[in-house]
Parts: C-alpha cells; structure tokens; sequence
C-alpha cells in the first residue's frame, strides 16, 4: 500500500511563509514506511508494529467529534448522532463543543468564502491527531453551488480525509464514512512521541469505494419499481 | 398602535383598489405609474422626490401598512419587456402589508445609474435597516441617513455587488479559491469586532463592558450565525447579530437556472421544509404560465407540505429544549422524524430534498401502498406530543427558564416584520392558510393555535399545538384524496405528460424543447407566499420571457426575525438569550438563502 508523507518542519526557514498556501506542509507519496523498518531490524521492526497497532485502536474507536455543523447535511449528520442511528457503536458519539477537544471534523455543508478564514481557525485550533470527514457534495466540490459565494470544495485549504458523497448523504452514508476513517487510522503511522524517530505523518492511501464496488453494482439490473411502497 | 385592536382579519383582497383611491386622492393621479403584473397587489411607481412622503403616507392611513413585509432591488438594464414602465436602470421596490386589511401594495422607484441613491425608510419601519443593507451589498444602492450601511451578507473585504448584471455568478468564472496565511491573517483582522463602529462605548459610567462573541460557529446558534454581545455583567446591555456566513447566491443562481431546474434550490432556502419550499415557487411559476392544477395536486401537495411541518416542528422541539437544558427529547423527536421520513421517502425517493413538485403538477402520482404508512405515523405521532407536553412542557425548569424571556407584543412583532408561530404567538391570529388559502386550504377543517404572553414558552407550545393541527390535515387528506391526475393539462406543464410524446411529433418536439432548454414563461411578474415552517416565506419572480428567470427574489422569514433579536433581548441575561434563539426556530439558509 502506497503511504502519504507529510512533514509539517517548524525549524524550516521560509523566507515566504506569508504567502504559502493552506494545507501547510509538504506532502509526498511514498511507500509502506513499516516495510522498510521489518528489512532493517526484524525485532525493532515488529515491536514498532505493535506499538503502533495498539495506538492506531486506541485512536480509531474513540474518535470525538467535533459539533460543527455548516447547513443542510448538518441535520443529515445530526441524525446519525440519535438514538435511530446511534453512532455510539462506533465509538464517536461524544460530541465535543471545543475544536480543542475533538478528534476529527465533519465539514458537513456548504463552505463558504466568508466562513473560510473561520473553518481553517477552528481547525488550527484542533490537537493533533486530527482528521477531517468532508461530507455532502458541497463540502466535496462545490456541489450544486458553482456560485459566487462558496468554496469549491473545502479540500481547497484543508487536507480531506474521507469524502462522503450525496445531498445530502444519508445518515447511513455518514457512518460508512466514519467507518472508512477509522480503517485508514488502523492503518497510519505517526510519531510515537516527539522524540522518538521519524517526526512525519505517514497516511495510508486507502482505495477508491467507487471502483471496489464497480463490479457489484453494476449486477444490479432490476431496480425496484417507484410504483409501489 | 392599531394593529393590536386588529383581532379579526378580513378576508383577502386581492388587487386592493382601495389603497390605490386613497394614494390618488391624495397625491394626485401624476405621482404614480401603475403597472400591470399578476403579483396580486397594486404596484405603483413614484418619483424618488416623493418616496418617503407616500411612504409615511401608507404607514399612517387609517388601517395602516403597518408591516414592511420586503425590501429589494432589480437591475433593469437587460430587461426587454417593460412597456410603459418608467426608465429605469435599476428599481428598488417596497412591499407592505396591511393586516387590518388583509392588502398588500408595491411601491417601486426607478433609479439612474449614474445616481443610485435614495432616502432610507429605517425612519417608518425599523426593520428597512437590513434589507437597506442587503441592497447595498447587492447592488451597490446607498441610502441616505442609513444608520450602518456596510457589507452585511459578503465579507468586508468583499468587491464589487453580486446580484448586479455585469457581476459573474459562476464561482468557477473566478480564480480557484485559495488561502494563504497572510489572506487568513488579513480576514481574521476583518472580522475583529470594533464596538466604536457601531457607536457602542467600551465604558460605561461606572462600570467597564465586556464585548463576548457568540458565534459564527456556537452549539446554541443554530449554524454559521455570529452575534456579539455588550455585556453588563451578565446582562445584555446591547447586541450586534452578524449574517452573511451561509450566503449561497440562491437568487443568482436562479438566474441562470431554468424555471424548472432551479426547483431543487428552493429546496435548500429552508433546508428543513423540503417540499414546502418549493411550493410557493411552483404556485407562483404556475400563475406566470396561468396554468390551474388538478384537484389531486393540490391534496398531495397540501399532504407533503404538512409532513415537513411536522418533521421541522420536531427538530425544533428537540433543540430548543436540549438549548434550555434537558439532553433526552432529542432522541425521542429524532426517532419520530425517522418515521416521518419513512413516509416521505416512501412517496418521494429523498429524505430531506425531495425536489418533488413541479411546474403544473407532482413528479410522479402516489405509490400504490402509500395509505398505511401515513396512517401509522397518524396514529404514532399524538400520543408522543402528549408525552412531551407532559415531560418537557410542564417540567420547572424548563417553564422557568422560558415563561417571560424575550417577550414581545403583537406590534412590535409586526414592526419588525415577523411572522409565523412568533407572531402567533403575540396573539394576532394571522396564518396564510386561512387568510390568504392557497393551494387549495380552504377545504380543511384544521383551527390555528394562539397563545397571549409573546414569550419563548407561547412560541414552543404554538408549534407542538401546529403540529397537531397538521395531523388533522393529513389524516384529511387521507380519507379525502381525490383521484385524477398528477400533472395539468397544460402546455407549460414541465416536464409534460410522456405518453403523448410518443404519438406524434409536434407533441414530441415540444416535449424536447421543454426538457432541454425549459419552459418559456411570459413576460410578467408574479408573487406567491406562504405559511412556511418558520414564518412567511415568497417568491416574487420578474420574467423576460425567457426560459429563465430574470430576478428571483425571495422573501424569507429567519431573516426578519434575526434582526429583531437586539430589540427583545436587551436588559435580559446571556441564558435568556440562549433560550429565545432556540425559540426563534431558524436556520441560517432561511436567513442568508
Ligand atoms: S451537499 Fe446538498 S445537502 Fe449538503 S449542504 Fe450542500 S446543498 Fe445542502
């Protein structure tokens, strides 16, 4: 599997830090870094397996969410968090009112140009790790919104970790999302502490949903008939 | 003040010819030109000299206009179709609403380009201030002796006005939106609150103000919604309610949408009312195209509206009391609406922007099967409202956080240009569906609930009270759903019936030009409202005849009640704030569209 590095160097001087775009950081791909450890050191290699593994579930099944809502798919978010949906099942169910407590952000809505400087604040303020849900075809793209006001996709300035498509997505689609999230955690690599090794950000590039179904999908032949409940 | 000895409301006239005989006696038959439209009101022109004194004039007739019910501005400059009509490079028109009348009249006045500039009316009616604002933001139309014309609904950093012609809509007609650090920094400044700016004093007396704001991103603000408070203490010495972060260029977009493709952005407007919306949309098309719907229409229509109501009306309970302290209802409300959708999506295929109603019509007739399901959720719904009356309406906690906060009186409420169970409950029994039927209303058998405080509890128990009410409709339209078709038999119908396609190819090619470039509407103007979820909520649509609209403007209900938040809450307590704006039951879409 294919690794997205990113390295976000304080020390780094740039001379034009002013003008660098969000997302901050230099991004690369690169491959599975765990690989390259198991070759150097079989014993070393491992025990950073598990360690990482340990700390990789830890993280994927108490992801706190951030109460964050921008409009329509808000309320499609909302009703994941109710007793129908109950997102506790997942571990995720302790919505947090301050960016400083949350784990991820759900983008769920139409980012807007004047709310822009707003959303890249409160993540800012947001303590690593975090991870972002954009969720709903305006957080995605733009949606139906190619106007004037709105952000053509919030990925735009903040790194997006799971794109959740529809509009809005249902609240099941939500939860697929989260669930998509918390796979790739499973998966990632990050510094065990500040002073321990490599100080990048290692994320899994985790494979297209629309191209693993493809072959299921289109089996389907009949669709069911809209005359009849 | 008059309106609060107006406790019962005429029926609706409609082209009132009487306002029109008082303003000519008074002003003589010169001052006004008159124009024709299918709006369902008087619309005249004056001369900007005069604007203010027909103004004041209307506002202090016997049985007076006392309500400004919109405020906005067209371009003119691409307008073909305006025979008779003053010169004009853009308009700015005034809407007013009698209720002792139960009238309404258009004021309009033609601007030059080269001087667009006319005399605020925050004077008469209070609630002129934003929608003033709104202009200029938009078009760029100064009011003198405004009292705080800026930016409202674009940042202020913000150039050029949006809605103006020779403004791009597309967002991909821009450069791609990116943000630098030095950008974010610059917007950040922008956004740094100066209490001078708004003549505010940073001491008073004896004691130094806090300045705390709430917002744009707070659990209690119900979305992206800023407001900043001058704080005594605890107490509210005076507010600035902030809009603008969830502007989505609705009435641009529908400018370059067809009349038929821009329906799922009505959707949107109040992104709780699904099909509601789309209601006074379509009503107001179908009157441009003079196109009357079948019988079976209008009931399903009626139906869908009231089961978003209902789904609406829950959300609100659940929050508003989840705001005043008590976690559980939440999950109870959210478990109903699930089983409200059930139904809707049953019927409709979505969840919560069905796009359903189209231009002459529904898009498809009712799944067979559809009875049970309503009828389960009819016999589902009230004993649940009875539980929460008895657990959350009667608890005292939640009645002394509520009963007396943010109070106001029917006129103030009209003053500010507020609407719905708000302005129910103030007492003034003033809903669309029995003053002005629409949609075929006036065949129910449904009362509208009243309360007589005006304060956060009355607007809470109005809504549970509505709610009922609605399952009465439905359980109406239930027993009573007439067979016929589920789209008119008209030429303008969008998308037309399918089978007389297939048999010749006139009909065929008709039915072509009207899927892929869309119905050709008249030239004319045309205006619908409606009792909305949250208040009155209209379209007023200005065809070109084209197969879009030229302007679109539509009139929501948040948006007057937003701007009436710092005259309810001031002297009163942060809590109390947190209360009344749970009671407002708004969304920001409803307020920026
Ligand atoms: S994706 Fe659709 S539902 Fe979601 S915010 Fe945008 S318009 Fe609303």
């Amino acid at each position: 599997m294919q690794y997205k590095l990113t390295r976000v160097n304080p020390d780094r001087a740039n001379p034009d830090a002013d003008n660098e775009r969000y997302p901050i950081g230099e991004r690369q791909t690169v491959p599975d870094p765990m690989e390259e450890q198991v070759h150097r050191s079989i014993y070393m290699g491992k025990l950073e397996e598990v360690l990482h593994s340990a700390v990789n579930w830890g993280r994927k099944n108490s992801l706190w969410p951030y109460n964050f809502g921008l409009s329509c798919c808000y309320v499609e978010m909302t009703t994941a968090f109710t007793a129908p949906h109950d997102i506790a099942r997942f571990g995720a169910e302790v919505i947090r009112a301050s960016p400083r407590q949350a784990d991820f952000m759900v983008i769920a809505g139409t980012c807007f140009i004047k709310m822009a400087p707003v959303i890249q604040r409160l993540y800012e303020q947001m303590l690593e790790p975090k991870w972002v849900i954009s969720m709903g075809s305006c957080a995605n793209s733009g949606g139906m919104y190619d106007i004037y006001s709105v952000v053509q996709g919030v990925d735009k300035f903040l790194p997006v970790d799971v794109y959740v498509p529809g509009c809005p997505p249902r609240p099941e689609a939500f939860l697929q999302g989260l669930q998509l999230l918390q796979d790739s955690i499973g998966k990632e690599r990050r510094p065990l502490s500040w002073v321990v090794g490599d100080q990048g950000v290692y994320r899994p590039e985790m494979p297209s949903q629309k191209e693993l179904r493809r072959e299921e999908r289109i089996q389907v032949t009949n669709l069911r008939s809209p005359d009849e409940l | 003040m008059s309106a609060n000895s107006a406790t019962a409301v005429p029926p609706y006239t409609e082209n009132d010819p009487q306002v029109v005989q008082e303003l000519t006696e008074r002003f003589g038959e010169h001052a006004f030109t008159r124009q024709a439209t299918r709006t369902g009101m008087p619309v005249l022109w004056v001369g900007r000299d005069r604007l203010i004194e027909v103004l004041r004039a209307l506002r202090d007739l016997p049985r007076p206009y006392v309500m400004l019910y919109d405020l906005h501005a067209m371009d003119e400059r691409l307008r073909t179709h305006r025979d008779g009509l003053p010169a004009a490079d853009y308009t700015v028109f005034y809407h007013l609403l009698s209720i002792e009348r139960n009238s309404d009249v258009m004021i309009k006045v033609a601007l030059n380009e080269a001087d667009l500039n006319l005399p605020t009316a925050t004077g008469i009616w209070p609630n002129a201030n934003w929608y003033e604002r709104e202009v200029w933001d938009l078009y760029g139309i100064t009011f003198t002796g405004h009292p705080h014309l800026t930016r409202m609904l674009m940042p202020s950093t913000w150039e050029g006005h949006p809605l103006r012609k020779d403004y791009h809509a597309r967002a991909t007609e821009f450069d791609p939106f990116s943000l630098t650090a030095a950008k974010q920094d610059l917007e950040q400044e922008a956004l740094r609150f100066k209490p001078e700016d708004w003549g505010m004093k940073r001491q008073g007396k004896n004691e130094d103000y806090m300045f705390l704001n709430l917002g744009p991103n707070h659990p209690s603000a119900h979305g992206a919604f800023r407001i900043i408070l001058q704080l005594d203490g605890e107490e509210i010495v005076d507010c600035v309610p902030e809009i603008g972060y969830h502007h989505r260029g609705a009435e641009k977009m529908a400018e370059r949408q067809s009349w038929h493709s821009y329906i799922p952005y009505t959707d949107r407007i109040d992104y709780l009312g699904g099909v509601m919306n789309n209601l006074p949309y379509v009503l107001s098309v179908e009157k441009l195209a003079g196109i009357t719907v079948p019988e079976r229409v209008e009931v399903i229509r009626v139906m869908l509206a009231e089961f978003f109501r209902i789904t609406s009306h829950l959300l609100f309970l659940g929050t508003y009391i989840q705001d005043v302290g008590a976690m559980t209802p939440v999950f109870f409300t959210f478990t109903d609406r699930q089983r409200a959708y059930d139904v809707i999506e049953g019927i409709t295929g979505f969840r919560l922007h069905p796009a359903w109603f189209r231009i002459g019509g529904v898009a498809h007739d009712l799944p067979r099967g559809w009875e049970k399901p309503v009828r389960d959720f009819i016999k589902w719904l009230p004993k649940r409202l009875n539980e929460y009356q008895k657990a959350a309406m009667d608890n005292s906690i939640l009645r002394g956080r509520t009963v007396g906060v943010s109070k106001y009186t029917t006129a103030e409420a009209l003053e500010w240009g507020v609407t719905g169970a708000g302005l129910r409950a103030t007492g003034l029994d003033f809903d669309l569906r029995k003053t002005r039927p629409y949609s075929g209303y006036q065949n129910f058998d449904f009362e509208i609930p009243l309360a007589a405080n005006g304060d956060a509890y009355d607007r809470c128990i109005v809504r549970i009270e509505e709610m009922r009410q609605s399952l009465r409709i439905i359980e109406q339209c239930l027993n009573n759903m007439p067979e016929g078709a589920y789209k008119a038999d008209h030429p303008l119908t969008t998308p037309p019936p399918k089978d007389r396609t297939l048999q010749h190819i006139e009909t065929l090619i008709t039915h072509f030009l009207q899927v892929s470039w869309g119905p050709v509407m008249p030239a004319n103007e045309s205006f619908q409202m409606i009792e909305a979820t949250k208040g009155i909520n209209s379209y007023y649509l200005t065809s070109d005849g084209s197969t879009m609209s030229y302007r679109t403007r539509i009139r929501t209900p948040s948006f007057a009640h937003l701007q009436q938040i710092p005259a309810v809450i001031r002297g009163s307590m942060v809590p109390d704030l947190i209360a009344y704006l749970g009671s407002i039951d708004f969304v920001m879409a409803d307020v920026d569209r």
